[in-house]
């Protein structure tokens, strides 16, 4: 079993989705994520047991990597693109109740701000490490955020930029989810961040780096 | 020295009079907001910063039967005119949209029409609808695109005028609407960078025909440059950088296609300046070896960069001039006139030592505080050798 797992764990780090992916040549043949999946599926192991020691497991390894600069985005993206394989297969498992994420993230671009690339790794590390992700997309105004929290009031909310000009938009969408929820813990991230711009807004956190932000929620935070 | 002999010692990593002190780019939405709608050379003046002439002269090739775009309106600014042919018109259409202005771009080809979308505010204009949506779209591309070249004598003209006022500088031309120095930042605009990177892990085959088409078209620009009196020309771009793709990704579709416009560059007798606006520090060899004759925009950390000009300067500043490298985002805004000084100084004593500097905010900025901008230019002018 732990074998098994293993290899889905391999798989996600090196970006194999499936037995047809030509990634990584070295692995040309060679099943991948998808089928190792079903197969640990059909051997009975537990969707739950997968998800947290296959998938959840490679995810935070390459996440690892990232952070100490070991890998780069592209790694990130190949592999979210294997994990992806695998969530297909598990997708009615969740909607069924028999597995669970960790809890929901709602994700977006401040408003006036089309840069997606640094939300979608925040994205990917946090589908990684077991969370569902609502993604809003870029360019996010404060209804849409709001929107989101009134459709799942647990969720946590994460919101980037990378202008100086659009970050100070953060600051009214900070306030206004703190006044409809003041309980909603609202992350912000971005290239011109900071810890003092943090606090300057009112945010609840900031993280330089999506894994750092794991790492926090891993504490049981 | 002039501000010409200056940013020429520098580039040459000669050690000139003083520490060469400029902006990247300075876009009209600051000038019109907070500098009362002076010109640009007039903002360079008002600081005394060594002043940077943008030049952008092109012409058709009527051999080719190509021809000015005749529907092109105003230029904006750094916006090159666009080059047409009866198998390659450009027609624009505005779409109504409640916050942004937004054009679509139909590119009509005796067979099929490709198009794009950008959108834009006061600040700066993107791309909503990508050129390239199916991978056989760049066959329409290869076959029917048009081909700036150079106009030297427009260049020169604008370069007499300019005299030993400061340096002027261009670009290797992008695309006909959003384009890009560097092949693959080109071709990240052209399709979408995440995609474009997935693409070189499932079909490199296709990324390196893309980039092989869009590199023949810079190759005509370039080899057309010869004689031109600029002082530098850009390249590369900053979805090169290791902020977004790996060494690996670098290596295998960035460098060798931007080195062979270095080299043609280089025949033409033109110097090299190439842009990475994100991460640098994993690349700085790689970039050395392409040969350009200067690096920028080294961005440091607190900006999302990873530049550490002291490591930069140690590892490649015998072989090329470090231009940047300055933190525009806390040291334009917000701070004390001091803290700026020592910003200038953490960066004419990290990258300075010799010459071969010249500093400059790693890459635009939007708002800067003038009394902030003041104590930039003159505590650089303070930095002697």
């Amino acid at each position: 079993m732990q074998d098994i797992l293993q290899r889905i764990a391999v798989c996600i780090e090196r970006g194999k989705a499936s037995l047809k992916s030509l990634y990584p040549p070295d692995m040309k043949g060679q099943e991948g994520v998808a089928e190792l999946t079903e197969k640990a599926l059909k051997k009975g192991i537990s969707a739950q047991e997968v998800l947290n020691k296959g998938l959840i497991f490679g995810m935070h390894s390459i996440g690892e990597k990232f952070s100490r600069g070991d890998v780069f985005i592209p790694d990130l993206l190949i592999a979210a693109q294997a994990m992806n394989a695998a969530m297909e297969l598990l997708r009615p498992r969740f909607e069924s109740g028999e597995i669970h994420h960790k809890g929901t993230f709602i994700i977006g671009t401040v408003s006036g701000d089309l840069h997606d690339i640094g939300k979608n790794i925040v994205k990917i590390v946090m589908e990684g490490a077991g969370w569902e992700v609502i993604d809003l997309g870029t360019d996010t105004s404060t209804e849409s955020f709001i929107k989101a929290i009134k459709n799942s009031p647990g969720a946590l909310v994460g919101m980037s930029a990378l202008l100086t000009t659009t970050m100070l938009n953060m600051e009214k969408s900070v306030r206004d989810i703190h006044v409809k929820y003041p309980y909603i813990k609202v992350i912000i991230g971005g290239a011109p961040i900071t810890e003092n711009f943090r606090k300057d807004i009112g945010a609840d956190l900031y993280f330089p780096d999506p894994n750092k932000l794991v790492e926090y929620l891993k504490a049981g935070n | 020295m002039t501000s010409k002999q200056r940013f020429l010692a520098a580039i040459n990593r000669e050690t000139p009079d003083r520490l060469p002190v400029t902006a990247h780019h300075v876009l009209p939405y600051f000038l019109e907001t907070q500098m009362n709608g002076i010109s640009y050379q007039e903002f360079f003046d008002y600081f005394g910063l060594d002043p940077i002439n943008w030049v952008v002269a092109y012409k058709p090739d009527p051999s080719r039967g190509e021809y000015f775009d005749p529907e092109q309106g105003e230029l904006g600014f750094l916006e090159p005119p666009r080059i047409c042919s009866d198998n390659w018109r450009i027609k624009t259409e505005e779409i109504q949209d409640p916050k942004y202005k937004t054009v679509r771009f139909n590119f009509e080809t005796p067979k099929n029409n490709l198009s794009m979308v950008l959108q834009s505010d006061k600040h700066t204009t993107w791309v909503t609808e990508r050129l390239i949506k199916d991978k056989a779209d760049i066959d329409i591309i290869a076959e029917f695109f048009t081909v700036p070249l150079c106009d030297v004598e427009e260049v020169n003209k604008q370069a007499e005028a300019f005299g030993e006022k400061g340096m002027i500088r261009g670009f290797i031309p992008g695309f006909d609407v959003y384009g890009q120095p560097g092949c693959w930042q080109d071709a990240a605009v052209l399709y979408g960078i995440e995609q474009l990177i997935l693409e070189t892990f499932h079909d490199p085959q296709w990324v390196h025909t893309l980039l092989k088409i869009l590199e023949k078209r810079k190759k005509a620009y370039v080899s057309s440059m010869e004689g031109a009196k600029f002082d530098i020309v850009e390249h590369g771009g900053g979805d090169a950088s290791s902020t977004v793709i790996s060494p690996k990704i670098f290596d295998e579709f960035v460098a060798p296609y931007d080195v062979e416009l270095i080299e043609l560059a280089h025949k033409a007798g033109q110097r090299i300046v190439y842009h990475t606006c994100g991460g640098m520090m994993p690349l700085l060899e790689k970039i050395a070896d392409m040969n350009p004759d200067a690096a920028e925009t080294f961005t440091p950390p607190a900006m999302g960069g990873d530049a550490d000009l002291k490591e930069a300067k140690k590892r490649i500043g015998d072989r090329l001039c470090i231009i940047g490298g300055f933190d525009q985002f806390h040291y334009f805004k917000d701070c004390t006139p001091e803290d700026t000084r020592q910003e200038v100084r953490r960066c004419f004593e990290e990258a300075g030592d010799g010459g071969g500097y010249i500093l400059a905010p790693s890459d635009h900025f939007f708002n800067a505080e003038i009394k902030l901008l003041r104590a930039y230019a003159e505590e650089a002018r303070k930095c002697e050798y």
